[in-house]
């Protein structure tokens, strides 16, 4: 009947389950031995850099969605919307991120005044007399470019509206009956031009007009009668009635003075830190009325993430017309990296990377830190977990239970969008009706895997992004394997059956131990009664 | 009836049973007669528990034999006690209260007619068992809409359809009502007359004094005394059980209490919107509330520590007046709770003696960014366990495999530690040994000597009489009266109690 509680086997035992439950160990070991296995029999696809990085990106990527829903899963509930979540926010970082390109100076052509040389614009431009001015990626003709003669404010007769304020704009030349819509630019004379790489630039152009508001990343379009060329401008300087450009392409053998200059303005509709913004704010907001329903209408989780998971869908697909969303290539510099770029570790003889960490992994790292110190250091992490075993015993304790709930759903929607961010970031194509779908459950599944019971109050955040690892690592075993991936799904639920099954055998040898341990506690007790046990050394 | 020991119908001989490193029973005798009650005491741990696994075959013994009508017996399974006649009466009710009353008594060996459960049949056969433990309900009420005193003569009216000869019933009375404790006590006595053996295991020495033929004593896994019908008293019981005289069970000093720091004027709670609340309770001093389950003592407290909303009303403490939305309110103001179901609402069950003693002080004592206050926690639970003798093998230990009256402990020590100034008890000695329940009315004392202001409520007379200086006396919702120390009596308390004094 020792007390030295910092030898026998017991304690030792007992500090392993403290931070680590068995079933983390569990699962820790079968990933160790699935990626054995693999490094093993397929070495030559397995340890390519290229699959490595892969497996960690994703692993990142539905870790952090794990990690997410863990918390809600811990206060005894569960979030099924995080898929759709995950659509919603790559939908809404698209759409809030949308870049425009127009001409600078530009108007909607609304009618031909008759068969002449005279048009209806809107809205009113900034048209001068003398302006040359082409249709829009219009005609090619010689005599595509037109003058401007005379510019008046009008009204234009509509046989539903009636009269609407309109530019009449006249030209110089006779209209064609081609020319009754589109959009008229207007466009300027190439004064000069440098086809020749500097440090920064491909080419230098110097235009007519002094163009003040061109910026990097702003365009010029420039035409002749045989073709168009869209070049992104690096700089712009002016300098008295002209501008200088410098250009991101080469201008091509074919160009000369004879064409002409449309410079576009680039619009993007938010800046990135906005854009982010909003799509957490709305996560946050998305959350909290996740929480205010399941606390203060007191409806079931299940139903109302059910209810979740069918709604964000149908208005992601509503808010984009069901049409896939991308960011092309606009922030391949900026924002994409955060998800597709990596730290280059070691690099082959012909420079691609050998061994490199995606920097999603980094951002899980981050996310699996801060939110394991928050369980499992502060004072909410511990009321999330009193109340996932005991509601009533955690309210009375002075808990605000309904508080904390909340705190979980806000977690686990903001975690969602994190992963949503950057999923769409990741793959640049965003289709609104496939985006995300399922996620939620392989994060649940993690996260059960990873130590979550659904019964609440149980589970950490490593034991989650272990199970993440593993399901991915699977994932990685069907792929390399050649087994057909019809069976993904079945070869996937049937890991999570036998780790619960695990788990519950596990539990039991636990319990048994543990009921060894009280009844040697007890003999203590009985044995002595007059005396209590010394506190064992902490 | 005759005591010849060859009359005994079940009879246990030299029982052992011993578990990794403790021996729970050793060579444990206990015999049982035809158509007797034995009642069977004990402290929590004293082995009863263990003894009557074995009797209902969830357990097999060690050593030993079991003897039912003088002939050796293998119980070595649930079925086979049911097979025997031995029926265990649990103390969670086992019922599955979706379903109705004859469905339940005839859960797993429906009748039936082509492989159709036969309906009828049940309702017919298990009214007459409804007969026989006296309740006049229909078979076919469903178990959820029956009070909980009901539902307990259900498991009884389900033990005796399939013959049992004899009933262990273990802390029947734990959560009934004293109607229906009287209730079960004609049902245990009618069993009797009809020739039932029953084993009756009470921490109520009150009721076995009054059911018991018989009285078994067991301590520390060992028979520590028999007491025959006319040994049966009070005293003798608490000897046999603690092994020594408690000749200052109740060892409430006298004393002069402070001011009054804490006043309740015109509650109004939900349950009993018709009775407004008005008491109050002076620092260092000790109010006991009496009254008869359901009288609204709980719904009272529930109320005054912000678990329940008040309907309106005022609640002062040290003069000034405060609201409580919720516990965390209560909490702030100085005010304690030990709740009455202390696995429901005093503790989480799954977590250790540390997490819980440091649960409601978290927030108060937490460090820059939320972060715990591990050190303050670890301090206040080796403190509490120091100073409330909490015999559990190290501060990490689940509470859930500690007695009773340690888990109990585990909830007086997480609100020790915010040093409440207002300490409220909703059945403080429910279900714990009398070791337990000495030391908690020490602590009570100690804690009114400190002047912290104690208000109890309490179904065990013996503990209103012994512990308060002023007691309040609950009636339908109403405070029907208030005794100070020289008034108290348990005439005066059970007159008040049963409204008497209201229809007089």
């Amino acid at each position: 009947m020792s007390t030295d509680y910092s030898l026998n086997l017991n304690s030792f035992f007992r500090l392993l389950a403290r931070y680590v439950s068995p079933k983390v160990i569990g699962i820790l070991i079968l990933l160790i031995l699935i990626v054995g296995y693999l490094a093993i029999t397929e070495p030559d696809k397995f340890l390519l850099g290229a699959n490595i990085q892969n497996l960690l990106r994703r692993t990142a990527l539905f870790g952090i969605l794990g990690i997410g829903v863990a918390f809600v899963i811990i206060t005894s509930g569960i979030d099924l919307s995080i898929g759709s979540i995950v659509g919603l926010c790559g939908v809404l970082l698209a759409l809030f991120l949308t870049v425009n390109y127009a001409a600078v100076d530009q108007a909607d052509v609304i009618a031909l005044k008759g068969r002449q040389s005279q048009v209806y614009v809107q809205p009113t431009a900034a048209f001068k007399p003398g302006d040359l001015i082409r249709y829009d990626r219009g005609r090619r003709a010689e005599d595509a470019i037109l003058t401007v003669k005379s510019v008046k404010e009008s009204e234009f007769e509509t046989k539903k509206k009636g009269a609407l304020p309109a530019t009449l704009v006249t030209f110089d030349k006779k209209l064609l009956a081609d020319d009754t819509y589109g959009r008229i630019a207007k466009t300027y004379k190439v004064l000069s031009f440098k086809n020749t790489p500097d440090q920064t630039s491909k080419a230098t152009l110097v235009i007519q007009g002094a163009h003040n508001n061109l910026a990097p990343k702003d365009r010029v379009e420039l035409n002749n009668e045989d073709g168009l060329k869209d070049i992104r401008i690096i700089s712009a300087s002016v300098d008295g009635d002209k501008t200088t450009l410098k250009l991101d392409e080469e201008l091509g053998d074919d160009f000369n003075d004879k064409w002409m200059a449309v410079p576009i303005k680039r619009k993007q509709r938010m800046t990135i830190l906005s854009a982010v913004g909003w799509v957490a704010l709305i996560a946050l907001a998305l959350g909290i009325i996740h929480g205010l329903l399941v606390t203060k209408v007191n409806l079931q989780p299940f139903v109302v993430t059910l209810c979740g998971l069918l709604f964000y869908r149908g208005i992601s697909r509503w808010l984009v017309d069901d049409q896939p969303q991308g960011f092309g290539s606009e922030f391949d510099e900026t924002l994409r990296p955060l998800a597709t770029g990596k730290f280059v570790l070691t690099t082959n003889p012909d420079g691609t990377s050998a061994l490199a960490i995606p920097y999603p992994f980094f951002i899980l790292l981050g996310v699996a830190i801060l939110a394991a110190i928050f369980l499992n250091k502060t004072v909410y992490g511990r009321y999330i977990q009193a109340l996932g075993r005991n509601e009533e015993a955690a309210r009375y304790s002075g808990i605000n239970t309904k508080r904390v709930t909340i705190v979980a759903y806000v977690i686990c929607t903001l975690l969602g969008a994190l992963g949503g961010i950057l999923f769409a970031l990741e793959s640049n194509s965003i289709s609104p009706s496939e985006q995300g779908n399922f996620f939620e459950l392989y994060a649940i599944a993690a996260a059960v895997l990873g130590g979550c019971s659904l019964r609440g109050g149980e589970g950490g955040i490593f034991g989650v992004v272990i199970g993440t690892a593993l399901m991915q690592t699977l994932n990685n075993l069907i792929n390399l394997k050649g087994i057909s991936d019809t069976l993904e799904f079945a070869i996937i639920g049937a890991v999570i059956l036998i780790g619960v099954i695990a788990d519950e055998l596990l539990r039991r040898i636990v319990a048994k131990r543990r009921a060894v341990a009280q009844a040697n506690a007890d003999a203590i007790i009985i044995e002595k009664p007059p005396e209590r046990p010394e506190n064992p050394p902490e | 009836m005759t005591t010849d020991a060859t009359q005994n119908l079940l009879e246990v001989r030299n029982v052992t049973k011993r578990f990794p490193g403790v021996i729970a029973l050793k060579d444990i005798n206990l015999s049982l007669q035809k158509g007797e009650v034995l009642a069977l005491i004990g402290e929590n741990g004293a082995g009863k528990s263990t003894l009557m696994k074995i009797l209902a075959g969830v357990q097999e013994p060690d050593d030993g034999q079991i003897l039912l009508d003088n002939k050796p017996v293998k119980v070595d399974s649930c079925k086979k006690a049911t097979d025997l006649g031995i029926a265990l009466i649990h103390q969670e009710l086992n019922l599955a209260d979706n379903l109705d009353v004859g469905a339940n008594i005839y859960l797993g060996r429906e009748p039936r007619i082509l492989g159709l459960i036969n309906k009828s049949k049940i309702y017919r056969d298990a009214q007459q068992y409804l007969d026989m433990v006296g309740l006049d309900i229909k078979p076919d009420t469903l178990v959820h809409t029956l009070p909980i005193g009901q539902q307990q003569m259900i498991e009884i009216a389900k033990a005796l359809s399939q013959n049992a000869r004899v009933l262990i019933m273990d802390e029947p009375t734990s959560s009934l009502s004293n109607k229906e404790t009287e209730a079960l006590f004609q049902v245990v006595k009618s069993l009797r007359s009809r020739g039932v053996s029953i084993i009756y295991i009470s921490h109520r020495l009150g009721e076995v004094k009054e059911l018991a033929d018989r009285v078994t004593v067991f301590r520390d896994g060992q028979n520590a005394g028999d007491l025959a019908r006319e040994q049966i008293n009070h005293d003798a019981m608490v000897r046999l059980m603690v092994g020594r005289d408690i000749s200052q069970f109740y060892s409430r000093q006298p004393h002069t209490p402070g001011k009054t720091i804490f006043q309740v004027k015109n509650l109004v709670t939900s349950t009993w919107p018709a009775h407004p609340l008005n008491f109050s309770v002076k620092a260092g001093q000790i109010v006991g509330v009496a009254g008869l389950v359901g009288a609204g003592r709980t719904e009272m407290l529930q109320t005054v520590f912000g678990v329940d909303a008040p309907v309106s009303g005022q609640i002062l403490v040290d003069g000034k007046p405060t609201s409580f939305a919720s516990p965390l309110d209560a909490i702030n103001a100085g005010i304690a709770l030990v709740p009455e179901d202390r696995k429901q609402a005093g503790l989480v069950l799954q977590m250790t003696v540390r997490q819980n003693i440091g649960l409601p002080g978290l927030r108060r004592n937490k460090t820059a960014l939320l972060f715990r206050n591990q050190s303050r926690e670890d301090a206040d639970t080796i403190d509490m366990i120091d100073k409330l003798n909490i015999k559990t093998p190290h501060p990490d230990q689940i509470v859930q495999f500690l007695s009773g009256g340690n888990q109990q402990k585990v909830v007086l020590g997480k609100w020790l530690a915010l040093q409440p100034k207002i300490l409220l008890l909703d059945e403080p000695t429910r279900g714990i040994d009398v070791g337990a329940k000495q030391e908690i009315y020490q602590l009570m004392e100690t804690l009114a000597a400190q002047g912290v202001a104690i208000l109890f409520v309490s179904s065990e007379m013996e503990e209103i009489l012994g512990m308060s200086d002023t007691t309040l006396v609950m009636h339908e919702g109403r405070i029907a009266g208030q005794l100070n120390r020289d008034q108290l009596s348990e005439e005066a308390v059970m007159f008040l109690a049963t409204g008497q004094a209201n229809a007089a």
